[in-house]
């Protein structure tokens, strides 16, 4: 496995570096390439805002999780909040299950929690101290989603719909990836760009 | 007796009413609240994809931003600054945000003007902001703020995502400047 992630970063190295060759043109400050759709993702162990330790394993549902990282202060991702809490609570039903990641350094478990209740979030938040998992996942804003099935295979990687004001809500990507999933149909969009503000790392 | 003490506190609250009155009339009107003074522009996909691949005169620095990036605001006075040193003699400068069309008006300029930015600004005006951030570069996620140079082609001469570093994007544009003038 871990040779198999290093080829594909060792790849998208190589990639990136004949790209930007082509006009000599630098870059910097990115964050991780996140996995391949079709990739594993290992399992981890995170503290939720109670400090108590939940494995991916152990929040997983019966036909899989959506993992998101969400943030307290990100106006983007305080748009989704009653649309991710729909969401959870659409999908609970159907197995599978979601969970919110906070890897903001500047957000403690306390303002998590607090955040979570007053915005009525009741799907597990965990917190991801160190950014690792963000890192592992190449997670790059809030919010930014990830549906694994119950193999911890990644299905889709991006945005949860189209826009930050529901009002423009023209593609709700995420939701028609997760249908497609529970009917056995092909995911059509396996990959949607997410947009929000940069999870604040260490 | 009784009618001094009752007399007497009203006289008194009718004196002080009467004074106190013409005092508020007098009062300055409650400031209004200034209306931003910046202009941004909205500017869809295919207008974007114009003003970034035109053959122009000189380089184009353009900055992706948006008033909930907290980066982006942190780097914005370096930005400024870069513009105010480079913009007479070498390189076209524009920002564009990715802030609600609904910002257009009030928190977009009100930021632009506490900065006091001098470079024309536009706003994403999209619905689905997917294809433009393909549009500028496949490899880039929309996350901000992403900073890229164009040479007077149109390429892509340098390009960071999240903060800059403001020696790097001196020295690339020193770099670009020099070679178009050469």
């Amino acid at each position: 496995m871990r040779i198999r992630n290093l080829s594909i970063v060792f790849a998208s190295l190589l990639v990136s570096a004949s790209a930007m060759a082509a006009v000599g043109a630098r870059t910097g400050g990115e964050v991780p390439a996140p996995p391949a759709i079709g990739a594993t993702i290992d399992d981890f162990t995170l503290p939720d805002v109670d400090n108590k330790d939940y494995s991916l394993k152990s929040l997983m549902g019966k036909k899989g999780a959506v993992l998101i990282f969400i943030a307290v202060q990100c106006p983007v991702s305080n748009a989704y909040n009653e649309r991710m809490e729909q969401l959870a609570q659409d999908y609970k039903a159907k197995g599978i299950n979601v969970i919110g990641i906070n890897s903001n350094i500047t957000e403690d478990a306390a303002a998590v929690k607090a955040h979570a209740a007053e915005h009525k979030l009741t799907f597990t938040i965990l917190k991801d101290p160190g950014n690792k998992i963000a890192d592992r996942l190449g997670a790059a804003v809030t919010p930014e989603a990830y549906f694994i099935d119950t193999n911890n295979k990644l299905l889709y990687h991006g945005r949860i719909d189209n826009a930050k004001n529901p009002a423009q809500l023209e593609t709700s990507d995420l939701r028609n990836a997760l249908d497609a999933a529970l009917t056995g149909k092909a995911i059509e969009k396996t990959e949607a760009k997410a947009f929000g503000c940069s999870i604040k790392r260490g | 007796m009784r009618f001094t003490k009752v007399i007497i506190p009203i006289t008194l609250c009718v004196l002080l009413v009467s004074f106190a009155t013409p005092a508020q009339k007098q009062k300055a009107p409650a400031a209004q609240p200034q209306k931003p003074t910046a202009v941004v522009t909205p500017i869809d996909t295919d207008a974007l994809k114009g003003l970034l691949s035109q053959q122009r005169q000189k380089p184009l620095l353009v900055n992706f931003w948006a008033t909930y990036c907290d980066p982006c605001r942190d780097e914005f006075p370096d930005l400024v600054k870069i513009d105010k040193d480079y913009r007479a003699q070498s390189i076209e400068f524009i920002t564009v945000s990715l802030d609600d069309m609904t910002d257009i008006n009030t928190e977009v300029p009100k930021f632009l003007d506490l900065m006091k930015a001098k470079m024309p600004a536009y706003l994403l005006n999209v619905n689905d902001p997917e294809p433009a951030i393909n549009m500028v570069d496949q490899r880039w996620r929309g996350d901000l703020p992403a900073t890229f140079l164009y040479n007077e082609k149109g390429e892509v001469v340098y390009k960071h995502i999240g903060r800059v570093n403001v020696a790097e994007l001196r020295e690339a544009i020193d770099k670009v400047v020099k070679k178009g003038s050469s």
